[in-house]
């Protein structure tokens, strides 16, 4: 398997030369709401791109589109890799509007849990159809065995996708890796702050190893 | 017709597949359908017409046993159906399955009690021109069971929508909650019962939830996800609808579409 997905990225490698229009790799940034996943979205294009991919929320649902970035290259240690990002709309189980008439009126509330209902069948179709690895974003400061996080990283795991765990906000005082090394002990998890851009450099080189 | 094309007006019956890969008359993938249903009197008078045709024919052959037959009929709906119910049901046995699906009882029973009094019938030795006039029904409700029953069911058929929804973007009748269960109830009945009750539209919602449960609307605002459902689905729901419709998008469209 990696012999042969080592072959055809020099194919594609090649091709690109020839071809401008050879499709790279669609990383699909998922993770529950609130997780980090715009602003690791955004730190990445950033960084690499020099544009943003998102407005970035302490309200949950800000992202109620999937959005992407297309032809991010990033380069580590000598490898580089060209990934699509694609940055989706949390995904959860229960959306209420009631949650966020505290931040907007009711109609708004109303508007934007409908919108996040479409954005996480949106999620799920994009994960279906459309991605070739996942960037898996957590919370370290939460509780990472959920019933979403299970469903999701086990559907990850059934499509036979690579997937990196993402443990965010290791910059906050309850952050714990571990709970989340400990609940996925099958998957490589990284330690990150995205707001604060720490660990970005161990980040990027797991990018390019898992998804070059 | 409940469906119609958007572009060219074409119409298609309710659960027709043909419509399922676009309109095959100008490739339109916009349909917009309607509860009202004149078109199942116009089938039925049809199917009333072919079955005079029939009859025709037959009482050229014996009209003794054809007035036989009509006797045994009477007394068939005297046994406690509606003399249209009784003959209907008696006369669609395959079709059956799904009007007793969804009727109660009493009516499964009248159902019974009606194919009993054909067996009866037919071991009373009424000859074969005899059991023809019956079947003269029988014969229109069987076309009317191809062209409508079979398509109902193959529409209903979760499984099959994906694989014949090639491209084509359409509000999915399916997916709706006010506007596809009605006809869909109806049309089960419709041959008995035309004019009967329609369920109320929360009765309808929760029948709907249980059936497409990836996103059950708990009011408006609220949501359950159903995530394997989601992604275990070809076709994407684009849109939620206030009425609890859903606007969904079916693979092809969406691939060639990205950008919305």
């Amino acid at each position: 398997m990696g012999l042969i997905s080592g072959l055809r990225d020099s194919i594609s490698r090649v091709t690109d030369g020839l071809f401008s229009e050879q499709e790279p790799k669609r990383i699909g940034i998922y993770g529950p709401p609130n997780a980090g996943k715009t602003t690791l979205a955004n730190r990445i294009a950033r960084d690499w791109t020099g544009d943003a991919i998102g407005t970035e929320s302490h309200i949950p649902h800000e992202t109620r589109r999937a959005r992407r970035k297309e032809g991010v290259e990033i380069e580590r240690n000598g490898k580089s890799v060209t990934i699509d990002i694609v940055d989706t709309p949390g995904v959860t189980t229960k959306v209420d509007y009631e949650e966020f008439t505290d931040e907007m009126d009711k109609d708004d509330a109303i508007r934007r849990s409908r919108e996040a209902t479409e954005g996480v069948a949106e999620a799920m179709h994009w994960l279906r159809e459309d991605v070739d690895g996942v960037i898996y974003v957590l919370d370290s400061a939460e509780d990472p065995i959920t019933q979403v996080n299970t469903m999701l990283i086990g559907i990850i795991e059934s499509r036979d996708l690579p997937v990196l765990i993402f443990a965010n906000k290791i910059d906050l005082e309850e952050s714990s890796v571990k709970r989340i090394e400990d609940a996925f002990p099958q998957h490589k998890t990284v330690p990150l702050s995205a707001k604060e851009g720490e660990n970005m450099d161990e980040v990027y080189g797991n990018i390019a190893e898992y998804f070059g | 017709m409940p469906h119609q094309c958007t572009t060219c007006d074409r119409t298609f019956p309710d659960g027709s597949k043909e419509m399922l890969s676009g309109c095959p008359d100008c490739g339109g993938n916009k349909f917009q359908f309607t509860p009202k249903r004149p078109q199942s009197s116009t089938q039925r008078e049809e199917g009333r017409q072919r079955t005079s045709g029939q009859s025709m024919t037959t009482d050229d052959d014996s009209t003794a046993t054809g007035d036989s037959a009509i006797p045994t009929d009477e007394s068939a709906s005297s046994e406690g159906s509606p003399p249209g119910e009784s003959s209907s049901f008696g006369a669609w046995p395959d079709s059956a399955r799904r009007p007793a699906d969804r009727s109660d009882a009493s009516l499964t029973e009248s159902d019974r009690v009606e194919s009993g009094t054909h067996g009866r019938r037919q071991e009373s030795g009424t000859d074969f021109t005899g059991d023809s006039t019956g079947a003269d029904t029988s014969v229109s409700a069987e076309e009317e069971n191809a062209a409508q029953a079979s398509a109902r069911s193959d529409v209903v058929t979760r499984d099959e929508l994906p694989a014949h929804t090639r491209d084509g973007q359409h509000e999915d009748p399916l997916e709706g909650t006010a506007h596809e269960a009605p006809p869909e109830t109806h049309e089960g009945r419709v041959v008995s019962e035309p004019d009967e009750e329609r369920p109320s539209l929360d009765e309808l919602r929760e029948e709907l939830n249980d059936q497409f449960e990836s996103i059950k609307i708990v009011r408006p605002g609220q949501y359950e996800l159903n995530l394997m459902e989601l992604y275990d689905r070809e076709e994407y729901i684009v849109s939620l609808q206030e009425d609890g419709r859903y606007v969904i998008d079916v693979p092809d469209s969406w691939r060639d579409g990205d950008d919305h």
